[in-house]
C-alpha cells in the first residue's frame, strides 16, 4: 500500500466538501485509478467537469503509476484573472 | 525582466523608473472584479491557488511571453484571498520598444494565465452563500 494526498480546489472541494485527503492505495495504482475514485466519492457533482492532473505541482498529461507520497491535484478549468 | 507576484493584499501598481529610454510603450492591465455572477449580484470574489504552482506557472508563462514577443519587461501582481467588486485582482505592466508587441503579448499572457495557472474564483454571493464561479472568461 501506499499513502498519497489529494489536495482540492474549486469544484473539486466543492464536490468533496474538504481541502484535502490522504488516502491509502494499492501498489501500482494509477492516476486514472485515483480519478476513479475521486469521481466516485463526488458522485454526480463532478460529472461535466473537466480536470487536468498535477502531480508534485507539474501538470501531467498521461496515466503514470502513483508513488508513496506523492502530491495529486484534480485541476478543474482554472479561473485567474 | 519578470517579475511575478501572487499576493493577499490590495494590489498596488509597479513603479516606473522616468529615466528609461529603451522603452517606448508601457502597457498596463487591470482586471477588476465585476459586481454579477451569471447575473446574479454578488458581495466580493474570493480568489483561490494552489500555492507554488500558480506562481510557478505564471513565471513560466511570463518569460514565455519575453521570449515570443519583442518584450523586454513584463511584472505582474495576481490578488488572491477576498477581492471586493470593483478593486483590482490582476495587474500586469509590459515594456515594449513599440507598442504592436506589447498589445499582443498583454493578449496572450492574459489568455494562457486562464488557460494554465491554477487560480480559481469563489463567489459569494449577496445572501452569503459561497459557490465556485463558472465564469472562464
Amino acid at each position: 500500500m501506499i499513502l498519497i494526498k489529494v489536495k482540492c480546489f474549486s469544484q473539486v472541494k466543492y464536490a468533496l466538501g474538504v481541502d484535502e485527503l490522504s488516502l491509502r492505495l494499492d501498489d501500482n495504482s494509477t492516476i486514472n485509478d485515483l480519478e476513479k475514485i475521486i469521481r466516485e466519492k463526488a458522485g454526480n457533482k463532478l460529472k461535466n467537469v473537466s480536470l487536468r492532473i498535477a502531480l508534485n505541482q507539474k501538470y501531467l498529461t498521461e496515466d503514470i503509476i502513483l508513488r508513496e507520497g506523492d502530491e495529486v491535484v484534480f485541476i478543474p478549468p482554472v479561473q485567474g484573472g | 525582466m519578470v517579475i511575478v507576484e501572487i499576493i493577499n493584499n490590495p494590489i498596488q501598481s509597479f513603479n516606473l523608473n522616468n529615466n528609461d529610454n529603451q522603452n517606448g510603450a508601457e502597457l498596463v492591465f487591470n482586471g477588476r472584479v465585476r459586481g454579477t455572477e451569471n447575473g446574479k449580484p454578488i458581495k466580493y470574489l474570493e480568489y483561490e491557488q494552489y500555492e507554488g504552482m500558480a506562481e510557478a506557472e505564471l513565471t513560466k508563462i511570463a518569460n514565455k511571453v519575453c521570449k515570443i514577443f519583442s518584450v523586454n519587461d513584463l511584472f505582474c501582481r495576481h490578488r488572491i484571498g477576498k477581492v471586493k467588486t470593483g478593486d483590482i485582482s490582476l495587474h500586469v505592466l509590459i515594456l515594449s520598444k513599440h507598442r504592436k508587441e506589447a498589445i499582443e503579448a498583454m493578449d496572450w499572457f492574459i489568455l494562457e494565465l486562464k488557460k494554465h495557472v491554477p487560480i480559481w474564483k469563489w463567489a459569494i454571493l449577496n445572501n452569503g452563500t459561497k459557490i465556485p464561479s463558472d465564469c472562464i472568461h
